[in-house]
């Protein structure tokens, strides 16, 4: 678990100050968390077990846990597009589908178990390997392994996770700003509404340690 | 029609729109009103044609359609299927293209630089791609219009490429800008801060000036940022041009002579049926992309024009260039806090020249970048793959990183191109476009110094570690402009070879892209082609096939 660096975050508190239209798109996303419609029962635990470790939120409570897996869902079960599709990727309902069964298959493998099933650690080697493209696994003979995982896999389950509040709480991102703007444009200052950063990253460690 | 639609804060566009019987011809049908399609059914109107624009997305009300939230505002862009391959495969959707009146001008940085008048002439002077059939100075004039009309923010003195000023005064910078300026003074790299940006330092007509909120790459709800649905469209409006909404260009119709007719499309109505209808015209303007506009012309083929229309050359849709925009950034001790400000606000062409010194020809320029969380976490994510703790330990970083964009020139290849897939076909059963881009060794060696630079600049500001990931931006290319028609696809009035009446004015017609952000260019080419139109339509020249240029005429 990381460190909390900006404790006092709070961007949901600036709703006032938002204009409708806005509000209304944050909040639906904070409140009405779309039903599972599309992966079966199966598909969703392996792709709620990947949200998991792609981005961990074991110690926060339940109710500050962002979702992730169920709007992924959506977008597959309402075919929302984002305009292309690699021409050596099916589309991608296909490509989720295929990539699921890739990490069992990937799972089963290595570890004798389904993706889910796996420690967190054992997680991570599969995805290391996919990342490699040294993943075990008819799938991936028709997938190409790297390219799914980092230029459409993550990059769906992070866009989700940082289009959410809480996730900007944890980065001090001051949200949206209209009409009120912002007026704090030199040396990186703060708005009076926006969140500190701790000193250091408060955990004690000096941050240029961490990597 | 009663058009009622907010384009910015306190400004209502409550007006009577003028409309066309479709069965009856048009002196002009556009296609796409963006930067070219917008300025010329602007200037068309005014010098009296009839005009129609048909547009395939609806007006992004700025009350009501745009928000101030990155997830949310998907309905800027096109997203229908497109399929992207090659040795970098573009990503297409978000970022290039968009949907709705104003085209990509509602969502695009703002930044609004000139060519320089060595982009015109590569070939002569660096013996790679190709002259333009025309020289800066025919388009000097129209880029002084359009830094007028945006209006465009900048320096007094502008000192790159030929020497210019800018009407409005420098915008306001945030601290991540401030980091390229910074690291520019220490290296002794000169500079400029505050533009040249199309987002005016200062209240313009209704429009209220920028308050600074930073998300101008998902629609200007302000009304600030010179986006052509609060530039030239309402003037267009008020002289009489229709914009149709709604309207899906699929096939441009010739008759038998071998002129165009007409434009067929699918008008989606509001309760979501779908009607095919076709608007006559007496000319017709493509100005769709460079992505949909080789495909709306290679799905115009017909017995007479069986390869696609205008394309007897066989180029429709080749030379596909997209700029290398490489994302580099630096994470500082100090709070940055990136978000404030629009990210468009401090460049530097101090290396956008051939430079024999380097090994590669052409070159680059370094802009200000600010990405929100979501394309932070994606820089992030597709660097080294990060995730788990260590992707959120990165991104904590976020307030503390500070970007440089660079811009620089990937030459034109007839190896990157558009073409119809052969069996994919979209919602309307047409053929999507299939996006074929590779990247050849001096595009590559140029990224790399472009790279290394920005590096070099933000360290020198104070950055304590470095990151990069390629990027591409500004699509242009795929109907290019030129001498002959063996050699092009457009003459240099961006008139078709092939069918005296059919232009196409978007960023399709550039025979090189130079190291600037394209929009102004295409709106000064757009400006151009109109004065050109207002001479030559009475003359009768629309009813006969351009004559050529001679290279080295201009």
């Amino acid at each position: 678990m990381i460190p909390d660096r900006y404790p006092d975050a709070e961007i949901l508190a600036q709703r006032g100050h938002w204009d409708r239209a806005t509000r209304e798109v944050v909040l639906d996303r904070v409140t009405n968390i779309p039903e599972f419609r599309f992966f079966n029962d199966g598909e969703r635990r392996t792709l709620e077990a990947l949200c998991a470790c792609v981005v961990p939120q074991d110690s926060r409570p339940p109710e500050r846990c962002v979702a992730i897996a169920p709007w992924i869902d959506q977008r597959c079960h309402e075919a929302l597009l984002d305009g292309f599709r690699f021409d050596d990727m099916p589309d991608e309902r296909e490509s989720w589908r295929a990539g699921l069964a890739g990490l069992d298959e990937t799972a089963g493998e290595l570890f004798q178990h389904a993706f889910a099933d796996l420690t967190d650690d054992q997680r991570r080697t599969v995805l290391q390997a996919i990342d490699g493209g040294e993943s075990p696994g008819d799938v991936w003979g028709r997938l190409p392994p790297r390219r799914w995982w980092r230029q459409f896999a993550l990059r769906q389950i992070v866009a989700v996770y940082y289009s959410h509040p809480y996730a900007w709480n944890q980065i001090g991102f001051g949200g949206p700003a209209y009409p009120r703007g912002y007026a704090s444009l030199n040396h990186g200052a703060t708005e009076p509404w926006e969140p500190r950063e701790v000193e250091g990253d408060g955990s004690g460690e000096n941050r240029e340690d961490w990597r | 029609m009663r058009l009622r639609v907010n384009l910015a804060s306190n400004w209502l566009l409550d007006t009577e729109m003028r409309e066309y019987p479709p069965g009856e011809p048009v002196d002009f049908c556009i296609v796409g009103t963006g930067a070219g399609g917008a300025v010329l059914a602007q200037r068309l109107a005014r010098y009296g044609f009839s005009v129609v624009a048909l547009e395939a997305g609806p007006w992004h009300d700025s009350e009501t359609d745009m928000v101030s939230d990155e997830a949310g505002s998907g309905r800027l862009y096109w997203n229908d299927l497109r399929i992207t391959g090659g040795t970098e495969p573009l990503e297409l959707g978000a970022n290039n293209s968009g949907r709705g009146v104003g085209g990509s001008t509602v969502h695009y940085a703002a930044f609004c630089p000139r060519l320089h008048p060595s982009d015109f002439r590569a070939r002569t002077l660096d013996d790679v791609a190709t002259d333009w059939p025309l020289a800066y100075a025919e388009l000097e004039p129209y880029y002084a219009a359009m830094e007028r009309e945006y209006p465009v923010s900048g320096p007094a003195h502008w000192p790159w490429g030929k020497p210019h000023g800018y009407p409005y005064a420098p915008l306001e910078a945030g601290t991540a800008g401030q980091m390229l300026v910074k690291g520019c003074v220490r290296l002794g790299i000169p500079v400029a801060a505050g533009g040249p940006v199309g987002i005016p330092a200062g209240r313009v007509g209704k429009r209220p000036h920028c308050i600074m909120r930073g998300f101008c790459l998902l629609g200007c709800k302000v009304g600030a940022k010179s986006s052509m649905h609060v530039t030239h469209i309402p003037d267009a409006i008020e002289h009489g041009a229709e914009i149709r909404t709604d309207c899906l260009a699929y096939e441009v119709v010739v008759d038998n002579h071998g002129f165009a007719t007409g434009v067929r499309y699918l008008r989606t109505d509001s309760g979501g049926g779908v009607h095919d209808e076709t608007q006559q015209a007496r000319a017709v303007v493509v100005a769709g992309y460079a992505i949909e506009t080789p495909r709306l012309l290679l799905n115009s083929a017909s017995g007479r024009f069986p390869d696609g229309l205008a394309n007897s050359s066989g180029l429709v849709g080749r030379f596909l260039m997209a700029q290398a925009a490489p994302v580099v950034w630096g994470r500082f001790p100090f709070m940055i806090r990136q978000y404030k400000a629009p990210p468009a606000c401090a460049s530097t062409e101090e290396f956008y020249e051939t430079d024999r010194r380097n090994d590669f020809v052409r070159g680059y320029s370094l802009q200000s970048v600010s990405p929100l969380p979501i394309a932070m976490s994606h820089l992030i994510t597709d660097e080294g793959g990060l995730f788990g703790d260590e992707l959120l330990r990165a991104m904590q970083d976020y307030n503390h990183y500070a970007c440089v964009g660079v811009l620089g020139e990937i030459l034109p290849d007839e190896r990157n191109f558009v073409s119809l897939h052969p069996t994919v076909k979209d919602q309307y059963g047409l053929p999507v476009p299939h996006v074929h881009f590779n990247l050849f060794d001096n595009d590559r060696r140029l990224m790399d110094a472009g790279v290394g630079r920005a590096r070099t600049v933000l360290e020198a500001a104070g950055a304590t570690e470095t990151h990069w990931v390629p990027r591409y931006a500004h699509l242009v290319g795929t109907c290019r402009m030129g001498f002959t028609p063996e050699d092009s696809v457009v003459d240099r009035y961006l008139r078709s070879w092939d069918v005296p009446n059919l232009f196409v004015c978007d960023g399709s017609v550039l025979p090189t892209q130079g190291s600037a952000n394209p929009a102004l260019t295409i709106s000064a080419l757009a400006a151009r082609t109109a004065d050109w139109i207002r001479d030559a339509a009475p003359r009768g020249e629309l009813r006969r096939r351009p004559d050529f240029a001679v290279p080295g005429d201009c």
